[in-house]
């Protein structure tokens, strides 16, 4: 062993060698929030896993925009708004993997053992989910148009432009919104199949509950996001859709973040 | 240059660790020495600030790892060599970390040159690994930063004669240099001819500390082993 790529231990911090260190000679500066930001954005595509995901995802937004275009007509709103049914099921997905994955292959203890405060790790784990969902709704725009032109020349029919700004803001918003869910309930169970089959299984289940009688639709009214961000997408939000729309996010994403990330941070990593 | 200072861990109604203290010093080798469960790879732990003791404290360069800056860089940690990603190559796996510590790319490819994978190698995913090339990926990660502490939990585990001999010559070079190893084994014999100083434990107690010619007291290191760990298996019964 000649050469072994490590100096001294002592040569850059020499006549203080053996005794404490002082931080007059503490050699590095702590990771700075970009680079762990760019680290966790890459772990979201280093993994077959994860390629196999973003080409889904991609695929799906194609596949559904170009059937409904051909289905419905060219319509740009509804056919953008289209791209929300894959996304619905997707990026939540993509949110809980992105939470729960340090956990199910146990890399947590080289991660915060690298970055021992873990909150910074996990804001920069959530950032780029949500900023994918923005990615994922601007791409639909931008297939939805030249689709819709496709639509207008082949079925021979006059294409309806028409846009609500507001309206295609309100339907951004609640795809980041549903990154956010999976986000959150990934954080609090750290478990990537319960996670998943909550997010999933919950329109279905807010679907029956709202049969249930009165209190049963007001729960739904409440505490339903797929319910409370419906004047969202539409972009006509009166104030007490809002007051809804924010009990049904503390709810479902204030609430389970909250506890996720003090049960992250306090977590023993085996 | 590491301290445990009367660390105990309590899991319930579970001493994981009693009363635990010693220390490393810069320039040394110390071998970590224990049955199974006894808490070597709990102190550990604690020691890189992923779990924290009941009492007591564990300290790295005079400071909590917690409060380190950019601890990564300054102490070097192989907990577990399985605990990795089995999607990604092991070139990536070290390339995040670089990421992390700020380091140029081309460390990555020194690393792994010092560790023995080839460039081939490091371009599979870990999934296809042997255990022998997840040690040599993982010690090849702590040695990433060019930390003056090394903290090993069973690196020589699955590795073939001459990896042991290597990671031998490594270690023994590294503290040659002035770093501090804490190197976790059950290979009492391996531990024997590279550790400066063992630390027994067994049941969460420290003991016997010393240097390898105090405990081994003229006799072999394994009797002394046996017959102090098997006292701390009765009186913990």
């Amino acid at each position: 062993m000649t050469d072994i790529g490590i100096p001294p231990a002592t040569s850059d911090d020499a006549g203080t060698s053996g005794s404490k260190s002082t931080d007059m000679h503490r050699p590095a500066t702590s990771v700075p929030f970009h680079r762990l930001l760019s680290v966790e954005a890459r772990k979201l595509f280093d993994t077959r896993s994860g390629k196999i995901m973003t080409v889904v995802l991609i695929a799906v937004t194609l596949a559904s925009i170009v059937t409904r275009g051909a289905v419905s007509g060219p319509q740009l709103h509804t056919l953008i708004e289209t791209a929300g049914i894959g996304f619905s099921t997707l990026l939540p997905v993509i949110g809980i993997l992105t939470v729960t994955g340090e956990w199910s292959h146990r890399t947590a203890l080289t991660t915060f053992a690298l970055e021992p405060r873990r909150v910074r790790v996990l804001a920069a784990k959530c950032l780029p989910p949500l900023l994918t969902a923005v990615a994922g709704s601007l791409l639909a725009m931008l297939i939805a148009v030249p689709v819709t032109a496709a639509a207008a020349s082949v079925q021979d029919v006059p294409a309806n432009w028409e846009l609500g700004p507001l309206a295609l803001l309100g339907w951004t918003a609640t795809n980041v919104l549903v990154v956010a869910m999976g986000l959150s309930v990934g954080m609090l169970l750290l478990n990537a199949p319960a996670a998943i089959v909550i997010c999933l299984a919950t329109p279905m289940l807010w679907s029956m509950v709202a049969r249930l009688g009165a209190t049963g639709e007001a729960l739904t009214e409440w505490l339903d996001l797929g319910t409370t961000t419906a004047p969202l997408m539409s972009g006509d939000m009166t104030g007490g859709d809002t007051a809804r729309l924010a009990v049904s996010m503390i709810f479902w994403i204030a609430i389970p973040m909250t506890l996720g990330v003090v049960r992250v941070v306090r977590k023993e990593v085996h | 240059m590491i301290e445990f200072d009367h660390v105990s861990k309590f899991y319930k109604d579970v001493k994981a660790l009693d009363d635990v203290s010693f220390a490393v010093e810069a320039g040394s080798i110390t071998g970590f020495l224990g049955p199974n469960g006894a808490g070597k790879s709990t102190a550990m732990r604690i020691l890189v600030g992923l779990s924290r003791p009941t009492s007591g404290s564990a300290t790295v360069l005079g400071r909590p790892y917690t409060e380190l800056r950019c601890p990564g860089s300054q102490v070097g940690a192989l907990l577990d060599a399985g605990a990795q990603h089995p999607g990604r190559t092991g070139r990536e796996i070290l390339t995040l970390s670089a990421m992390t510590l700020g380091l140029p790319k081309s460390r990555v490819g020194e690393v792994l040159d010092l560790a023995g994978l080839t460039a081939r190698e490091s371009r599979r995913t870990v999934s296809g690994y042997s255990l022998g090339m997840r040690q040599r990926l993982g010690i090849a990660h702590a040695l990433l930063g060019r930390p003056k502490v090394l903290v090993l939990d069973e690196p020589a585990n699955g590795l073939d004669p001459q990896g042991i001999r290597w990671m031998r010559e490594l270690l023994r070079s590294l503290a040659d240099s002035g770093h501090a190893v804490l190197l976790s084994s059950h290979l009492l014999n391996e531990v024997e001819r590279v550790a400066d100083r063992i630390v027994l434990i067994g049941c969460g107690r420290i003991l016997a500390q010393g240097t390898v010619d105090e405990l081994g007291r003229g006799r072999d290191l394994e009797q002394t082993f046996l017959e102090l760990t098997a006292n701390a298996d009765r009186s913990a019964a």
